[in-house]
């Protein structure tokens, strides 16, 4: 940690890759159906060249700002342009439709700057510590993990708790579908050569997402976002008013998600959830979450934008890639000769800092770049009429969707999918439980499988998925998320009938 | 006014969609009779009962307490049915044509269908000239930047 | 513009094939290399090897797509439906190719898809953390025979390399272990390294990359690996076990005979190369060579050979 690696992360070829990077990311995020990880495959040979430190600054700086880049399709088509924004989607768009989408994306920035610098700083000085917190979850803990989600699905479907757990239940099943990871069984295909691979997480997204928007718009002549008086740059000083006097729960956020992007494959969606849900148990009585309400924006991004600096955690420290772009920087760095693994910190100590520098570094351009992009973004989707909009978002997502997998099919899926999720959110199973417990399918699956295996093996079944003190601690959570609201409102409930 | 008729549409479709999902939980448990390693019986079987449960629960509740909510809303079909029409056939003719032809079916499809004001010279020059530059760029950038094989 | 420049480039390929010469490298662009798993793989690690190499040897870029699913099923099924033209090819393993469409109908076959190249394998090693009791596999083997079934050991799928290993392992020794399937190495290399399982069933890969922090046991080689002078294969301390799981590519089976030759020769070049070799070596893997024409004996000798371990193991009729 001296004040060379911070230098040298300063040049003029390590800011540029820095600055072009964040610019690319956010651009690359915003379309759904790029993702970080496609992104990211694309440009590692680009690095064979550079210095290892380098390259490390330039993927880091395009992962981050891929992150950042998914809350524009959020905020303003309801579509979350990468799964981490998700979340994202929930108070983002309601506060579009009602005219302060540019505020939103301005909070988005600020949010995503500050959780990315949390988890960078994380990544700084914290990083052999919480790596063990990635070695300490098992697949009990995962199980649980992902029982804990589903809670805040449900949770998150005010009033209609058994119609978001189904959503949630049949996203699991979905999740099935295809032939199993753990197993050589071949699910719920009937037969059809096509579902062999299953329901992605990203072509589901834009189809239950983005497709039923479009189908509302093509119905109704309605403009699609109301802008009042044109786009104002005054509202990033509000913003700024608005993330200052959040401080807590910016802070809160970025830890959660710093923490989730440590546990290898949970994911920048699994971060921005639970942050959301925490910020919503704790809200204020006047807070509407679900209606617009700034910090439910600020939780998710500041969550999912610190996942990028957690998930480097284990990826640096243990050899172990936290999400699938850490992975491929993993394999850009070996590439390079960098020893990866438990000897990296130690033996090539100056690449890494370097890197982590450059990290904090594209995180403060990404305030300056994230601001600029996202008043063009928002300037175009709202001024753009809307018989152009509607066919360049339904293109998008095609071409977006075949790029996944380079498969027609898919793209067909998708929108069948998008028919579905148009019905069926009509009459009030929502979006996102299905996608959610999409994600969340594999990881309670695989948790559930191996725990039983191992637990059978060790003749202590009970103790394996009870006696466990962080699957205590999570299960504890999960009762209270389910448990809290319902005596919560039986007690409003109660004091309003007495005051009656 | 339209009232009493988007309740009751809204009631049949909100209870035909629980009843789709309790269908999709005991396919599901069907299908999972055919699988030879327990391994991959057990989720799937205790997401399908959850499911089931919950479904249930929501036809339950719906059934006995109406709220006239849900529906389809207002809204023009033919427009809707255009806009999904086109990009389905995109899809079907893409491997004999190509992706940019593809594209430019769904795209006009999505131009009509989202087209609520009148049709003037200019406006039809300038939205397929935009359509146009739009659906380029977009392609350059997937298949020349990101190296993806767009048939 | 660019048709006739294929065209003249067809043409000259016709003209060399005509006079006997093997085929010059004549790539239209850059080329379509797809991972049927996620990022961080093996497979992944050495494709990233390869691909500097190939930059350098043949000018063209090698673009690595992945296709996750299945355990590889969901790439392989979508192989032949690619184009044949040389531009795309798809990297593959044993012995998936050979199990998986034996127990069910996954979509492709084993003979049906066209390799041309097995360039490495990653032989089988039991790891164990560093700070494990098991010294040596002595160790393990006794805890497995007076405890049965308590050894839980960690390894990558189902009716994979991991686990047939350990399925032939316990059938040697008469020990009865554990096996607890993970989504790839990683993963439980993850679990391994958080003690959540007494030991793995993995690659010398993971000896390899976790370096001081695990411990291995024994590699299923037929001499030790360079990497691990310290570590003893299978064979000396009395297990006749050799093997592990082999990577290769194929190309769509609508390629042409020259095509498929063709990449055989590039790949081949590559696999010469001593600094590709030496990368290789260095990450834990061990190099094969078996080229496009002595993949059918090869391919022979595996299939017959893993479809009666997977018989005996019981993951097949």
């Amino acid at each position: 940690m001296e004040i060379g690696q911070f230098l040298s992360a300063m040049t003029p070829l390590n800011l540029g890759l820095a600055l072009f990077g964040v610019i690319a990311g956010t651009i690359v995020g915003s379309i759904p159906g790029l993702t970080a990880t496609m992104a990211l495959a694309i440009l590692v040979p680009i690095t064979f060249s550079m210095e290892p430190a380098s390259a490390l600054i330039l993927l880091g700086a395009i992962y981050t700002g891929a992150i950042y880049g998914g809350a524009y399709a959020a905020i303003l088509l309801n579509t979350p342009g990468t799964p981490s924004a998700i979340a994202t989607t929930f108070d983002g768009y309601p506060m579009a439709k009602r005219g302060d989408g540019d505020l939103a994306v301005a909070l988005a920035c600020f949010a995503s700057v500050v959780g990315g610098m949390v988890g960078a700083l994380a990544l700084l000085f914290l990083a052999p510590p919480l790596s063990k917190v990635a070695l300490a979850f098992g697949p009990i803990e995962y199980f649980w993990l992902s029982i804990f989600g589903l809670s805040l699905i449900a949770s998150l479907s005010e009033g209609n708790l058994a119609k978001g757990l189904a959503g949630g239940a049949f996203g699991m099943i979905l999740s099935t579908v295809g032939v199993a990871e753990i197993s050589a069984d071949i699910r719920l295909t009937f037969g059809s050569q096509t579902l062999i691979g299953g329901f992605g997480v990203v072509g589901a997204l834009i189809g239950l997402y983005c497709i039923p928007v479009l189908i509302d718009l093509v119905a109704v002549p309605d403009r699609h976002l109301k802008v009042e008086g044109g786009v104002r740059s005054v509202r990033i000083g509000e913003a700024f008013g608005i993330a200052m006097k959040s401080k807590f729960n910016l802070f809160r956020s970025s830890v959660i998600g710093t923490l989730v992007g440590i546990l290898p494959g949970a994911g920048g969606s699994v971060a921005g959830l639970v942050a959301y849900s925490e910020a919503k148990r704790t809200a204020k009585p006047h807070q509407k979450f679900g209606e617009g309400e700034p910090d439910g924006i600020m939780a998710t991004e500041s969550a999912n934008n610190a996942t990028v600096g957690g998930g480097f955690i284990p990826t640096l420290v243990l050899g172990i890639p936290g999400t699938p772009p850490d992975a491929i920087v993993l394999g850009a760095l070996l590439i390079q000769g960098v020893r990866t693994g438990p000897a990296m910190f130690t033996q090539s100590g100056s690449i890494v800092y370097t890197f982590i520098y450059g990290l904090i570094i594209a995180t403060i351009l990404m305030l300056p770049a994230g601001l600029l992009i996202g008043r063009y973004a928002y300037k175009s989707i709202v001024t753009i009429p809307k018989a152009v909009l509607v066919p360049t978002v339904g293109f998008m997502t095609i071409i977006g969707t075949f790029a996944i997998r380079n498969s027609i099919s898919d793209v067909v899926i998708m929108i069948c999918l998008g028919i579905f999720g148009w019905v069926v959110a009509r009459f009030g199973f929502k979006a996102s439980p299905i996608v959610l417990g999409l994600i969340l399918g594999p990881i309670a699956e695989q948790g559930f499988v191996q725990g039983w295996t191992i637990g059978s093996a060790i003749n202590d079944l009970p103790g394996m998925f009870f006696g466990r003190p962080i699957s205590q601690a999570i299960l504890a959570f999960t009762l209270i998320t389910l448990i809290l609201p319902l005596v919560l409102s039986r007690r409003q409930r109660k004091s309003a009938m007495e005051a009656d | 006014m339209n009232a009493p008729v988007s309740n009751s549409q809204g009631q049949l479709g909100s209870l035909l969609t629980s009843a789709f999902f309790v269908f999709a939980g005991v396919l599901t448990l069907y299908d999972t009779t055919g699988y030879t390693d327990r391994d991959s019986q057990v989720f799937p079987q205790t997401v399908a009962i959850l499911l089931i449960i919950t479904a249930g629960i929501s036809f339950i509740t719906r059934f006995l307490r109406p709220l006239g909510e849900d529906g389809f809303g207002a809204g023009v079909w033919w427009r809707r049915c255009l806009l999904i029409a086109t990009m389905l056939l995109a899809c079907f003719v893409m491997p004999y044509v190509g992706f940019l032809p593809a594209g430019v079916v769904a795209f006009v499809g999505g131009l009509i269908a989202a087209m609520h004001d009148k049709w003037t010279k200019s406006t039809v020059f300038l939205y397929l000239g935009a359509g146009a530059l739009i659906m380029v760029a977009f392609f350059g950038l997937f298949k020349f930047v990101l190296l993806v094989p767009l048939p | 513009m660019l048709r006739r420049s294929i065209l003249k480039a067809g043409a000259a390929m016709a003209l060399t094939m005509t006079f006997g010469t093997s085929a010059q490298a004549e790539l239209n662009g850059p080329v379509n290399y797809v991972i049927p798993f996620g990022p961080g793989g093996e497979s992944d690690i050495s494709a990233r090897l390869q691909q500097p190499f190939f930059k350098d040897k043949f000018g063209q870029d090698m673009v690595v797509n992945y296709q996750p699913g299945g355990g590889g099923a969901v790439g392989w099924a979508s192989l032949n439906g690619l184009n044949g033209d040389g531009q795309t090819i798809m990297g593959i393993n044993l012995p998936h190719i050979v199990i998986k469409p034996a127990q069910k109908e996954v979509g492709f076959t084993t003979d049906g898809l066209n390799a041309f190249y097995m360039f490495h394998f990653t032989p089988d090693a039991i790891v164990v953390p560093a700070d494990s009791a098991y010294q040596t596999l002595a160790d393990l083997v006794a805890d497995a025979k007076a405890n049965p079934g308590q050894v839980t050991m960690s390894g990558s799928g189902k009716a994979s390399a991991n686990h047939l290993a350990q399925i032939k392992f316990d059938k040697m020794t008469g020990a009865l272990t554990t096996y607890v399937p993970f989504k790839g190495t990683g993963a439980s290399t993850t679990a391994l390294l958080g003690n959540q399982v007494k030991a793995q069933w993995g690659y010398t890969t993971v000896g390899a990359k976790q370096g001081e922090a695990v411990r291995m046991l024994a590699v299923a080689m037929e001499e030790r690996h360079p990497l691990f002078p310290d570590v003893p294969t299978f064979k000396e301390l009395g297990y006749d076990m050799v093997g592990g799981a082999y990577r290769g590519i194929a190309l769509p089976n609508t390629a042409s005979a020259e095509t498929t030759q063709m990449w055989s020769d590039m790949i081949g070049e590559i696999n010469a190369d001593p600094a590709f070799r030496q990368q290789m070596l260095d990450g834990g893997f061990a190099l094969l060579d078996v080229d496009a024409a002595g993949m059918a004996d090869f391919m022979a000798a595996r299939t017959v050979e893993y479809l009666n371990d997977a018989r005996e193991a019981g993951l097949i009729e």
